[in-house]
């Protein structure tokens, strides 16, 4: 481009965090740096669609980080439905970095289920299943 | 409303005209504090003139290495820039309408150089 160079954005107090840059797709790990989930969406506090935005609205928060089964609608596209996706408050977060590290334990998130009902349910009942290895 | 919704969306300015397509979302974290962190408050939107999504931030980092990818990405997300909330005037399914007379901010991160 040949114009002259954009104005820098006037500085804000706090940390700056690009959606895609710096949240989407990082892994999460709990409070003991156990893996969750990677965050796959985020969910934010407004705006209304389609609702012209009055001049002073305050501006949207982040509410919480959104995973879920997403490999279906990465392929072809879409997203699932948002009563399907499991929500992660943003009040758990306490870290962002390389990952995004959660101020609570993993074990009780909804975010984990899949991995509890296959220990529960299938590792288990395998014999040895319920201890640890000797 | 959710995050993946409005990226990609067309970006219109006050008479209707094609601006580019939101590439990313920028947020502060000043919002409301809690217990860990603060709430992360919508800053503004990366608007991309060519594409539809920005990758991996060549256009708004320093970096210049690998040479090639380098050049390859910025020039790809050239003529990028970054509009405040304040000048968001309606977010809608298929596309983003700015307010009349907005102002182009540089993409840049602030520990980075300009875009």
């Amino acid at each position: 481009m040949t114009s002259a160079p954009l104005p820098r954005v006037p500085h804000a107090a706090g940390r700056i965090l690009d959606a895609q840059l710096h949240l989407m797709d990082r892994q999460v790990l709990d409070h003991d740096g156990v893996p969750v989930t990677t965050v796959d969406d985020l969910e934010v506090s407004g705006p209304a669609l389609d609702v012209e935005i009055a001049r002073g609205t305050p501006p949207p928060v982040i509410t919480a980080l959104l995973t879920g089964s997403v490999l279906g609608t990465r392929i072809f596209g879409g997203r699932p439905p948002s009563s399907r996706l499991i929500r992660i408050p943003w009040k758990d977060v306490a870290e962002v970095g390389v990952v995004v590290r959660l101020g609570v334990k993993g074990e009780p998130l909804d975010a984990s289920w899949v991995e509890r009902w296959v220990r529960d349910k299938i590792i288990a009942r395998i014999p040895g299943g319920r201890h640890d290895p000797r | 409303m959710i995050l993946g919704d409005l990226l990609g969306t067309p970006v219109l300015d006050a008479d209707g005209g094609r601006l580019g397509r939101v590439a990313d979302v920028r947020f502060v974290l000043d919002g409301a504090p809690h217990q860990l962190m603060a709430e992360p408050r919508l800053l503004g939107l990366v608007v991309g003139p060519h594409s539809a999504a920005s990758f991996m931030g060549y256009e708004r980092n320093g970096l210049t290495r690998p040479y090639m990818i380098a050049r390859i990405l910025r020039w790809r997300h050239r003529g990028s820039f970054l509009v405040l909330w304040e000048d968001v005037a309606m977010v809608g399914a298929r596309s983003v309408r700015l307010r009349p007379g907005f102002t182009r901010y540089s993409t840049a991160l602030e520990d980075g150089a300009e875009a």
